[in-house]
């Protein structure tokens, strides 16, 4: 019988045209049928320096499927070269020339000798979804267009996240976490968000280490680049939301990078002091336990049910009911993160569920008692299930449809008072 | 199943003959993954001059449009569609874009290709064959691609 999914979090692995969108001045070239990037735009935006709708495509039809899309790959590369003024060039293939065996790669090493870089990636939707796209485009980097160097700029450090536009506060964070590292006294490098394109790229081979910031998402890139590159990497798995486990990637950062502790501690606390004031000010509201929900549940990718989960209980002092990661995380890497879920301070411990289906996600929320009204932060499959519920309800994850983020932030102590805003935002909202 | 396939080539050897220019049409019959010629179809002289807008009026009864694009009047096309209008695809070198519309209509497929003519059939016939049976078309394009065909 065939297995149907209701309300998946994530597209196929051509989503990785995101992520080639997000480098400045990097366009992909689509070797796919022309409903493919239509579908997969949605949440990307639809202007800009290159605008999603007008990515150079094939458009393969029957014909193609056929006799081969070679050709007409060729001419859409070699079109798109002369007309599209861009720093690189990425060809993403989509499921129909893949099953039907066009070599891409051919096509594309055709084009070794051009001005600008053409590199490709085979996103195929059976390959995976738009996370594990997101990494095929940068392992594409890596294999084709990186070169290992013997010059090594001390403290500049590649920071690597999680996937751009699928993660709604990408820009804000990625720009949050340079801060961070920059308070360190680190030169951060990030390729992705405005003015860092192909110089950014270029600069990859120099850095010091590499900084992994997400439960999953790159390991396989970071392994890659060490080999290759010889760039070690840190991995940090949680994304440092609020005070407690920001200071905490402060210092595991500080300690990798040989940062002088005390110098690492006087920031901290610097940041801390001014987080707490803000705390303070409003702590007879966090106190009010009529207020805020008393038990909550995330529905959204790794990075954030754990990022947030963490933040909640351990800032805010929340309890966890049922956490979902609705990313497809692969399996070997569910072990490990269900023991972050099982590291909360106080030893309280959360129940994670790796559960892709929204319909089984939303009887489960609707299931469990919740104590009076539940707190669920989700994507906006989440809303109708809530109000039904009575309970509040934030949008933090994709799909997003009564949210514009341009470069809000979660990250860092900031982000977390961001994040504080919005939930009770929420909450006051309800009952004035 | 058997179904037809309609050629456009002056030699019966190479896709050399756009969709318009044709004076005839190659009629093939595939039974069970095997092609046979089984007849040739000529296209009305008279019908020529009319063909892709050249002739600027539209036909049809009462419909006064100067403009013969987009609108179904165009007898010469029709006529040449009609022609063919039992087979499941036309093969030929190029082919307009409003005459590509009116066959898609009629759920005909174009394969505008150069290559041979066996070459053609090879292709088409093993996509159809694995269609028709639900099967993967992995291979399907394969890296042999037009390109390779012999030049025209």
């Amino acid at each position: 019988m065939a297995k149907l999914l209701d309300k998946q979090r994530y597209k196929c692995a051509m989503g990785a045209m995101q992520t080639v969108q997000a480098i400045d001045r990097a366009i992909p070239v689509l070797h796919s049928g022309p409903g493919c990037a239509q579908k997969l735009s949605d949440s990307i935006g639809s202007s800009g320096y290159f605008s999603p709708n007008i990515f150079p495509c094939t458009s393969i039809n029957e014909k193609d499927v056929v006799f081969g899309g070679m050709e007409k790959l060729h001419s859409t590369i070699e079109n798109a070269l002369k007309v599209i003024d861009a720093d690189l060039y990425i060809v993403l293939t989509g499921c129909i020339p893949e099953i039907v065996g066009d070599d891409t790669e051919e096509v594309v090493s055709e084009f070794a000798d051009s001005e600008k870089p053409v590199l490709f990636a085979s996103t195929a939707g059976f390959k995976g979804n738009n996370y594990i796209g997101h990494e095929l485009v940068i392992d594409a980097i890596i294999d084709q267009y990186l070169e290992k160097s013997e010059d090594r700029q001390k403290g500049l450090v590649n920071i690597w996240a999680d996937v751009p536009y699928q993660d709604l506060f990408w820009l804000g964070n990625i720009r949050e976490l340079e801060k961070l590292l920059k308070e360190l006294g680190l030169t951060p490098n990030t390729i992705f968000g405005y003015q860092r394109g192909i110089d950014n790229v270029n600069k990859i081979p120099n850095a010091e280490f590499n900084l992994l910031v997400s439960p999953w998402v790159s390991v396989g890139n970071m392994k890659k680049m060490e080999k290759k590159l010889g760039i070690p990497y840190l991995h940090y798995p949680t994304l440092p939301i609020g005070a407690f486990e920001t200071s905490k990637f402060l210092r595991e950062v500080g300690k990798f990078a040989g940062v002088e502790k005390n110098k690492v501690e006087a920031i901290i606390n610097e940041q801390e002091k001014y987080y707490y004031y803000l705390i303070e000010r409003y702590a007879d509201m966090f106190l009010e336990t009529r207020v805020m929900a008393k038990q909550f549940s995330v529905v959204a990718d790794a990075q954030y049910t754990l990022g947030i989960t963490k933040f909640l209980v351990n800032d805010l002092g929340l309890v966890p009911a049922k956490q979902f990661v609705a990313d497809d995380t692969p399996k070997q890497f569910r072990k490990q993160i269900r023991e972050e879920f099982e590291n909360l301070n106080y030893g309280i411990k959360a129940e994670v569920s790796f559960e892709t289906d929204g319909y089984k996600i939303h009887n489960e929320i609707k299931a469990h008692d919740y104590h009076g009204y539940p707190l669920i932060l989700g994507s906006y499959y989440e809303k109708e299930v809530t109000e039904k519920m009575f309970g509040h309800y934030l949008n933090i994850f994709w799909p997003v449809q009564d949210k514009v983020v341009l470069d809000d932030f979660y990250v860092g102590y900031t982000g977390g008072i961001r994040l504080i805003e919005d939930i009770y935002s929420v909450a006051a909202q309800r009952w004035n | 199943m058997a179904y037809k396939i309609a050629i456009a080539s002056s030699d019966e050897i190479h896709i050399d003959e756009t969709f318009g220019a044709a004076k005839l049409f190659h009629i093939f019959e595939i039974n069970d993954g095997k092609y046979e010629k089984v007849e040739e179809r000529f296209a009305n002289e008279n019908n020529q001059e009319s063909q892709c807008g050249v002739s600027g009026g539209c036909s049809r009864e009462g419909c006064h449009s100067a403009v013969s694009s987009g609108c179904n009047g165009n007898e010469g096309n029709s006529k040449k569609v009609q022609l063919i209008a039992d087979c499941r695809c036309v093969i030929c070198k190029k082919i307009g874009f409003q005459i590509q519309k009116q066959l898609e209509r009629k759920a005909i497929t174009v394969f505008d290709v150069s290559c041979t003519v066996n070459q053609a059939l090879e292709k088409i016939l093993f996509y159809y064959g694995k269609i028709d049976k639900c099967q993967s078309l992995r291979g399907a394009g394969s890296k042999k691609t037009v390109t390779d065909a012999e030049p025209v």
